[in-house]
């Protein structure tokens, strides 16, 4: 059966690999939307994978920024109505301003919780509302959210919270057999680590295709066997 | 195809909350919720008749939506008593069979409703076998007047299912003799429609106390928690 696939932050890193994978190398998975803010690497992204899709297959780019609340319900529901059911959803999209206690600004905070926290939770929220039943949910969220982090207390509070959030989702969306599922990459080479560590040589670290090859896995068949509540991937 | 009545009347005097016991919480979601979801899985039930106590439509309204239950659901104002409650919702049932389960239920499986379906008879309830011993007696001189054989005796569940038609027959009759069952199969084959029953599991059992709020909320623990 076909199955349709919705990533957050789908223009780059651990959000286009992961778009990548299911579209390319998923037996089922035969459509999938892709939620990233407007900008060249998603235009650019975007018809690179065009160029490439198999017969049969499709992307739908939506440019939305994850953390505009009203612009994110908006463009789930269009979304819904466009392509219908939303079978696997990878909350990916991640923000963060790394900043001492002392220096953070209250809006940066908001900003930090809207992207990471409020997103993934308005996507399912507004997607349940509907009708949608979702087969697996997958929230990317960050080892920095078991261990708050000293100079990232935002990114960690809010990570911290993406981990628990997915354990409440996850007992609650029992009901509908929806398997949901919190992975915590460590360090990875996307923009989001070069902002956290703007020394670190990223050819050292995990590369964004690895972590969505276990994205990948997870949503197979044998995916249903890789079950804990906080899957840890790092190198 | 089927309507199904989900009897959602009761005010949860028993279970000593302050609301409906089908809006109390259930791992934190309505125990309503349950049985709602479960049914709206069922392809055969295109229609879901829903009774709600008298001053609690709205909430029930509110729970249908935030679910987005996809099957058409009718809302019935309960009746006076269960018996009375039934009787107001079959004739809302656009289907000419008819399944009553009650929210009461959480535990019911999608099987449960299938196996009843399944079934080969029209008028069938789920039954399940009496596992201690029961006495008939005299209340009033507290004699105990005989016995009765168990094996010959059921513990009678939901969901069951009525051909609409002597559903409807069964109730008409009772109304003109004046008397009030608790339940439907009895109701059905004391008219003299032929009812059947198939076996049903103790883990469906009714919601009626804190108690059984406590043993539900067990039973549906993830099964990690049994994890070594």
């Amino acid at each position: 059966m076909s199955k349709t696939a919705l990533v957050t932050g789908a223009s780059r890193g651990i959000g286009l690999e992961t778009t990548r994978r299911f579209i390319l190398n998923n037996d089922q998975i035969t459509t999938v939307v892709m939620f990233a803010r407007d900008s060249e690497d998603f235009d650019a992204a975007v018809a690179e994978l065009e160029a490439e899709l198999p017969i049969g297959r499709r992307v739908i780019p939506v440019k939305v920024d994850v953390g505009d609340r009203g612009a994110l319900k908006k463009a789930v529901k269009h979304a819904y109505d466009e392509v219908g059911n939303i079978d696997i959803l990878v909350n990916n999209a991640g923000y963060t301003n790394p900043v001492p206690l002392q220096q953070i600004k209250m809006a940066d905070f908001e900003k930090t919780m809207n992207v990471n926290l409020y997103g993934p939770f308005t996507v399912v929220k507004t997607l349940l509302n509907r009708g949608n039943r979702f087969d697996l949910i997958v929230n990317i969220a960050s080892t920095a959210g078991i261990n708050g982090r000293s100079g990232w207390l935002a990114y960690s509070a809010s990570k911290a919270a993406v981990i628990n959030m997915s354990q409440a989702m996850r007992e609650e969306l029992s009901i509908y057999g929806t398997r949901v599922v919190c992975l915590s990459p460590g360090r990875t080479a996307t923009a989001l680590r070069k902002t956290l560590a703007p020394d670190e040589d990223p050819s050292t670290i995990m590369q964004p295709e690895h972590v969505a090859q276990v994205i990948n896995t997870i949503s197979s068949p044998v995916g249903r066997f890789i079950d804990s509540e906080n899957i840890v991937v790092r190198q | 195809m089927y309507s199904l009545i989900l009897l959602n009347g009761g005010i949860g005097s028993r279970t000593g909350a302050n609301q409906p016991k089908q809006l109390l919480k259930l791992r934190g979601i309505p125990i309503l919720v349950y049985a709602l979801v479960t049914a709206d899985r069922v392809d055969q039930i295109s229609q879901i008749v829903v009774n709600y106590p008298p001053e609690w439509r709205e909430q029930i309204e509110e729970v249908l939506e935030a679910y987005a239950i996809s099957t058409p659901v009718t809302l019935v104002e309960a009746g006076h008593s269960r018996h009375s409650s039934v009787a107001a919702m079959v004739p809302h049932c656009t289907n000419d069979d008819v399944i009553i389960h009650e929210s009461a239920r959480p535990l019911v499986r999608g099987q449960d409703f299938q196996r009843l379906i399944d079934s080969e008879f029209r008028n069938v309830s789920l039954m399940s076998e009496i596992a201690f011993t029961v006495a008939p007696v005299d209340p009033e001189t507290s004699a105990v007047t005989g016995s009765l054989d168990r094996s010959r005796l059921r513990n009678v569940q939901l969901p069951q299912k009525f051909a609409k038609s002597d559903l409807q027959d069964a109730h008409s009759s009772a109304r003109e003799q004046q008397v009030e069952f608790t339940e439907d199969a009895t109701l059905v084959a004391d008219s003299g429609f032929p009812v059947h029953f198939i076996d049903g599991s103790d883990r469906n059992f009714k919601v009626t106390t804190s108690t059984d709020l406590k043993m539900a909320g067990f039973l549906l623990r993830p099964e990690e928690d049994d994890d070594e």
